[in-house]
C-alpha cells in the first residue's frame, strides 16, 4: 500500500504561474507526485449537471488546473510509503502563483470571476412565483420584514473521509470508500475514467458518520482513483483528517434571506417575498450540484403553512470558499429559521402568540393533498396535531405564566420558542425532479434470497451511517416473509452484490429501501407458499409462514419448515413440483413517485443570563410524525441526534472565512462543536399516521435539525424582546444586542 | 496532520533531562502533551528531539511545607491530581475547570504554566497567588516569581534550556474563582481568581491579552472596602481585551467586571488553620 497526501492551496483565488515538485520527488520514501499536468489527471474533472435553465455548467478538476479558487483546494498530490513520508513530501511541492480577487459572500458583488462561464458569479438563478404576492403586500394589514443571515456550517461526522484505491492488470478498480452513494460513485467514475462499469466495484462498508458531506463525489476521490491506475496492484490510501474536513469538505447553509410577509388582522399568511442568496462555495458539487441549497431553499421555503401568493427569488453564488453540498436537513434549517422568524415578528406586530399565529396558519388535514406554491404535494397536514401535543407535553400554559411571574418579578427573562415543520423525505422521482439533474434518485432495489439453508440474505443499495439500517431492513423482511430477525442476513455498501441503490440521503432509507425491501421480500414469501402449496399438497391460501414453519390456518402443528423448502429448490431439484424453478429470491425496485411529508413541531423554553449572554435551556420537547415506526429506539435515536446536531448549529458551530478567504477556523478549537455538555435533555412525543407506502413510514434522519435554530431564536426573541437576525446566536453577540439593541 | 520527524529521548533524572535540553537547541520538553502534540501535527512546532519528562518521578511530588502555608507542585503532577489533592483548594478548583477528563489525565501543571496560554487557568491562578516558579538549567537553579514569569502569548522567563522543577503555591486565606468558556472544557473566554493573601486582595483575570493580568484597579477598591459589585465595575473600567473570533472587547471587559463579582460573591475561606 502506498498514502497519499494533498498539498493544499493557501491563497484563496490565485492563477497557478509554476508547481515545483523536484523537491519532493528526490525525497526518500516518496513514490510519485501528481499534479493536473500529470498525463493521469490530464483534463479529468467533475461536472455537476442540471437541464436547469438558468444554471450554468462548470468543471471541478480533479486536483487545481491554471487556478486556485478556495483555501484548502487540492493542487497536487504525493503518494509515498507512509503518510508521514507524503506529508514530508507534500511540504516541499512549491506552487508559484498571482492572486486574483477573493470573493467570500454570496450578496456582495464579486471580486473576480471564479468560472468564465458564470461572470457574475451566479451559478444558478430560480425565481418560484404563484398567485400576486406584490399586489397582496401593497393590501396586506400588516407587513414586516426580516434580513437574516445564517451561519455556514461542516458536517464534522467522527470519522472523516476515506478512500483506498488498487487497480488490477486487468483495468478493474476496487474502491473502499466511505461514501454514502456507492452506486453513483460507480456511475461516475466509470464513465469519467473511460471504464465499463462491470470494471468498477466500490465498496463502502462502515461508513462512519456522513450527515451528506460523504454523499458527494469529491475530486480527491476522482484524483486518487486515476493516480493509482498508473500504479497498477499498489492500492493508494488516503484518510482525510480534521484540518483537511473543515477546510475541503462540502460545507452548508451560508446564506442570506431578505423576507417581507404580510398578514391579515387576524394572523393569516397573505404573501410571501423571499431574496435569498446561498453561498455555494467554489464549485458546482457533484453530482447535486450548486443548486442543492438553493433550489430546496426556494422550493420549501413555506413549509408546512398555507399560502396563495408567494415569490421567491435564489441565487447559487460562487464564491472563494469550500463547495457547498448536501448537509442533514439541506437548506430547511436555515429556511425554517427564516420563515419562523417572519411569523414570530407577525404575531409580535398584530399581538398575538407564537402559538396562535402558527394555528391560524399551519395546513390542515382537510387541506390534503395541500398543492404547495412552488407545486410540491403535502400529503401530510398533521401539524397541528404536532404543535398541540408538544404545547401539551411541555405544559405551555404553565410556561407562559412563569415567564409573567419572571417579568413582574424583574427574575431572570424566559423566552418560548417554536418551529413547526415539514421535511420532504422519501422523495420518489416526481418528488426528486426539482433539480433536473440527469438522473432521478426515486428508487431503490433490493434483493431477498433465501438460502439453502433457508437463511435469508438481504442484498440493499443503502448504506450505513450508524442509522441501523442492518436492524430496520432485517426486521422489515423477517417480518414480511414470516422467519426470525436473527435468520436475516443484511448486506449492503457493495456495488457488486447489490443491484442498484442511490444510496443514503433525503431521509429515504426507510421510505425506499425499506419499501423495495418489503416488496421483494412479500414476492420470496409468496414463492415459498407457492412451492409449499404444491410440494405439500396444500391449498396455498391456507397457508401461512411463521418463524420460518409452514403453518396451515387452523392447525397448531407445522406441515414443513422454509429449511426444508429450500432445500428442495436448491439440492432436490428431483422433488420439485411441476412448473416450479430452481432457487428462492426476489429483487425488487420501489418508487414511491412522490415522497412522504414528515411533520414535526418543537417548543422550548430557555432564559438569557443577560449578565453573561449564556443560554439555558430549561425545557424542549419535540414531536414528529414519523408515519409507521419500525423500530422506536432507531426512530428516537435519530430524532435526538438530528436535535443535538440543529443546536450546535444554532449556537456552535461557524466556519469564518477571513476577507483573504482565510479560514479562521481551521481546527475544533475555534470550530466548535457540542458535546454532551451543551445537549439538554430533549423530551419527545411521536405520532404516527401511516404515510402511502408499503411500510407507511416517513423519513426521520433529518427532521430534528430543521427546529433548533428556529426555536433558540423565537425563543431569545421571546425573552428579551430584540430580534436575532444572524446565526449562531453566542454570549458575546447576545451580550452585545442586550446592550446595544437591534441597530 | 503528522509530525515533521523528530527525535524522542526519555530521560529518568533531572540532570539527564537538562543536559538533553542543552545539547540540542531545537529540542522541546514535552509533559503531557495536551496542547504540544496538536502543534506537532499542524507542523506549527517542528523540534529535532522531544525530551519526554514522563520518566522522572520526583517531578510528580506534592509537598505542604511545615508551617502548613504553601504547597509545592512538582512540574509533572497531572490536572487530575491537582484537581483532587487536598492541600491546596484553589488550586484544585481551578484544575477542576481544565478541559475534559481525558485531558485532565494526561495534562500536568508544569506543562500548563510553561505552555502558558493566556485562556488557562493556572497561569492566573500562579499570579494571583505570587506563585514562585523553581527552574533547573544549564546554568544551575533559580526561582521566578508568577509576576515575571509570563512574558507574553505562550512565552515565559522560560530559557529554551531550561526546564520548570516545581512551583510553589501560597495558601490564600479566603478564594473566589470565576469563569465564562463557549463550551463545557474549553479555554475560558474570561476567567477571574479572587485570592487574599496576607497584603490584601489579588484579582486575577485571564484571557483579557497576551498573560493573564492583574487587576489592580479592583484590588485597591476591594482592600478599601468596595463590595463585589463595585470592584466588578472596577475592574470593567480598567481593562481593555483583545478582540476575538468569539467574542467582541466590550464583552470580554464586561464578562472581567462580571467575573470578579461572582467569584468575591462565592468566596471560600480555608478553615483548616485559622492562624494564618
Amino acid at each position: 500500500m502506498a498514502h497519499v497526501a494533498f498539498v493544499r492551496s493557501i491563497v484563496a483565488h490565485a492563477r497557478i504561474t509554476g508547481i515545483d515538485t523536484t523537491e519532493a520527488e528526490a525525497l526518500p520514501g516518496v513514490r510519485r507526485v501528481f499534479t493536473a499536468d500529470s498525463p493521469a489527471l490530464m483534463g479529468l474533472g467533475l461536472r455537476a449537471k442540471s437541464a436547469l435553465p438558468r444554471y450554468v455548467e462548470t468543471e471541478q478538476p480533479a486536483l487545481a488546473r491554471g487556478v486556485v479558487r478556495f483555501v484548502g483546494e487540492a493542487v497536487a498530490a504525493v503518494v509515498a510509503d507512509d503518510r508521514y513520508l507524503a506529508e514530508d513530501g507534500a511540504e516541499l511541492v512549491v506552487v508559484d502563483d498571482e492572486p486574483l480577487g477573493v470573493s467570500i459572500r454570496a450578496w456582495d458583488p464579486p471580486a473576480a470571476p471564479l468560472h468564465h462561464q458564470a461572470p457574475d458569479n451566479v451559478l444558478v438563478h430560480r425565481v418560484f412565483e404563484r398567485g400576486d404576492p406584490e399586489t397582496i403586500l401593497s393590501q396586506a394589514h400588516t407587513v414586516v420584514r426580516r434580513s437574516l443571515i445564517t451561519n455556514r456550517h461542516a458536517g464534522n461526522p467522527l470519522e472523516c473521509r476515506a478512500t483506498v484505491a488498487l487497480w488490477d492488470d486487468h483495468d478493474h478498480l476496487t474502491l473502499w470508500s466511505g461514501t454514502q452513494i456507492p452506486h453513483l460513485v460507480r456511475n461516475i467514475l466509470a464513465e469519467l475514467l473511460g471504464v465499463s462499469e462491470s470494471n468498477v466495484r466500490v465498496i463502502a462498508p462502515d461508513v462512519g458518520g456522513g450527515f451528506g458531506v460523504k454523499a458527494v463525489l469529491y475530486p480527491e476521490d476522482l484524483a486518487i482513483c486515476a493516480m493509482a491506475r498508473t500504479m497498477v496492484g499498489t492500492p493508494l490510501k488516503w484518510v482525510e483528517d480534521r484540518v483537511e474536513h473543515l477546510h475541503a469538505a462540502t460545507h452548508a447553509r451560508d446564506h442570506r434571506y431578505d423576507v417581507t410577509a404580510g398578514f391579515a388582522e387576524d394572523g393569516e399568511l397573505v404573501a410571501l417575498d423571499v431574496d435569498a442568496w446561498c453561498n455555494v462555495g467554489a464549485y458546482s458539487v457533484s453530482p447535486w450540484t450548486a443548486g442543492i441549497e438553493p433550489l430546496m431553499a426556494g422550493g420549501l421555503f413555506t413549509g408546512p403553512y398555507r399560502l396563495d401568493h408567494y415569490r421567491c427569488e435564489v441565487r447559487g453564488v460562487a464564491t472563494n470558499t469550500s463547495p457547498s453540498g448536501p448537509y442533514r436537513g439541506v437548506a430547511r434549517p436555515a429556511t425554517v429559521f427564516a420563515m419562523e422568524a417572519i411569523l414570530d415578528s407577525g404575531a409580535r406586530a398584530l399581538g398575538m402568540s407564537g402559538a396562535e399565529i402558527r394555528r391560524r396558519n399551519l395546513i390542515r388535514p382537510t387541506d390534503i393533498p395541500y398543492r404547495m406554491p412552488t407545486g410540491l404535494v403535502d400529503d401530510s397536514g398533521h401539524y397541528l396535531e404536532c404543535l398541540e401535543q408538544a404545547l401539551d407535553i411541555i405544559g405551555y400554559d404553565a410556561l407562559v405564566a412563569e415567564q409573567a411571574r419572571r417579568r413582574a418579578a424583574n427574575d431572570k427573562p424566559l423566552g418560548i420558542g417554536f418551529a413547526v415543520y415539514n421535511e420532504l423525505t422519501g422523495l420518489g422521482r416526481a418528488a426528486s425532479a426539482g433539480p433536473r439533474m440527469p438522473f432521478r434518485t426515486g428508487h431503490e432495489a433490493c434483493t431477498v434470497r433465501v438460502n439453502p439453508d433457508g437463511k435469508l440474505v438481504v442484498l440493499s443499495g443503502v448504506t450505513s451511517q450508524g442509522q441501523g439500517l442492518e436492524t430496520t431492513l432485517a426486521q422489515v423482511v423477517a417480518d414480511a416473509v414470516g422467519v426470525g430477525y436473527d435468520h436475516v442476513e443484511v448486506r449492503y455498501g457493495d456495488t457488486n452484490e447489490s443491484l442498484w441503490g442511490f444510496g443514503a440521503f433525503s431521509s429515504r432509507q426507510a421510505v425506499i429501501a425499506g419499501g423495495a425491501a418489503s416488496t421483494a421480500a412479500v414476492a420470496v414469501r409468496d414463492q415459498i407458499l407457492e412451492l409449499a402449496a404444491d410440494l405439500y399438497e396444500a391449498n396455498r391460501d391456507d397457508l401461512r409462514l411463521s418463524d420460518g414453519r409452514i403453518m396451515v390456518v387452523g392447525s397448531p402443528q407445522p406441515i414443513g419448515s422454509l429449511a426444508d423448502l429450500a432445500r428442495v429448490a436448491y439440492l432436490e431439484s428431483n422433488r420439485l413440483p411441476k412448473g416450479h424453478s430452481p432457487g428462492l429470491e426476489a429483487t425488487r425496485f420501489y418508487d414511491p413517485v412522490l415522497g412522504a411529508f414528515a411533520g414535526g413541531a418543537q417548543v422550548a423554553a430557555v432564559e438569557v443570563d443577560t449578565a453573561t449572554g449564556e443560554l439555558t435551556v430549561l425545557d424542549w420537547v419535540c414531536v414528529e410524525d414519523s408515519g409507521r415506526v419500525i423500530n422506536a429506539q432507531i426512530v428516537e435515536g435519530q430524532v435526538m441526534g438530528s436535535l443535538a446536531q440543529g443546536l450546535g448549529g444554532a449556537l456552535y458551530e461557524h466556519l469564518v472565512y477571513d476577507r483573504d478567504g482565510n479560514l479562521v477556523t481551521g481546527t475544533l478549537l475555534d470550530y466548535l462543536m457540542p458535546s454532551g455538555a451543551e445537549t439538554p435533555e430533549f423530551r419527545l412525543g411521536h405520532l404516527e399516521h401511516p404515510a402511502d407506502n408499503p411500510l407507511g413510514v416517513r423519513g426521520v434522519g433529518e427532521g430534528g435539525t430543521l427546529g433548533p435554530a428556529a426555536v433558540l431564536a423565537g425563543a431569545v426573541a421571546d425573552a428579551i424582546g430584540l430580534e436575532i437576525d444572524r446565526l449562531p446566536i453566542t454570549p458575546s453577540r447576545l451580550w452585545v444586542l442586550l446592550h446595544e439593541g437591534n441597530r | 496532520m503528522k509530525p515533521a520527524p523528530f527525535r524522542y529521548e526519555r530521560p529518568t533524572t533531572l540532570e539527564e533531562a537538562v543536559s538533553l535540553l542543552a545539547g540540542d537547541e531545537e529540542a522541546k520538553l514535552i509533559a503531557g502533551g495536551q496542547s504540544l502534540l496538536p502543534l506537532l501535527s499542524l507542523r506549527l512546532a517542528r523540534p529535532s528531539v522531544l525530551v519526554d519528562l514522563d520518566g522522572i518521578d520526583e517531578l510528580t511530588a506534592i509537598n505542604l511545607d511545615p508551617a502548613g502555608s504553601v504547597v509545592r507542585f512538582g512540574a509533572m503532577v497531572r490536572h487530575h491530581i491537582s484537581a483532587s489533592q487536598t492541600h491546596h483548594p484553589l488550586v484544585a478548583d481551578a484544575a477542576g475547570w481544565i478541559g475534559h477528563t481525558a485531558i485532565r489525565s494526561r495534562g500536568t501543571i508544569g506543562g500548563s504554566l510553561a505552555h502558558a496560554d493566556p485562556a488557562a487557568e493556572l497561569p492566573a491562578v500562579a499570579l494571583a497567588l505570587d506563585a514562585t516558579m523553581h527552574v533547573l538549567g544549564p546554568r544551575g537553579a533559580r526561582s521566578v516569581p508568577a509576576s515575571n514569569f509570563f512574558v507574553g502569548t505562550f512565552q515565559t522567563a522560560l530559557a529554551a534550556d531550561e526546564l520548570l522543577v516545581d512551583v510553589d503555591f501560597p495558601i490564600p486565606r479566603r478564594w473566589g474563582f470565576a469563569e465564562v468558556a463557549r463550551k463545557h472544557g474549553d479555554f475560558a473566554l474570561v476567567l477571574v481568581v479572587a485570592a487574599e493573601l496576607q497584603d490584601g486582595w489579588r484579582l486575577v483575570a485571564g484571557g483579557l491579552g497576551g498573560t493573564p493580568i492583574r487587576l489592580t484597579a479592583a484590588e485597591a477598591a476591594l482592600d478599601a472596602g468596595v463590595d463585589p459589585a463595585e470592584a466588578g465595575a472596577a475592574a470593567q473600567s480598567a481593562v481593555d481585551p483583545v478582540a476575538h473570533l468569539h467574542a467582541s472587547s466590550a464583552y470580554l471587559a464586561a464578562m472581567a467586571g462580571t467575573l470578579v463579582t461572582k467569584a468575591l460573591a462565592n468566596v471560600s475561606v480555608d478553615t483548616r488553620n485559622r492562624d494564618r
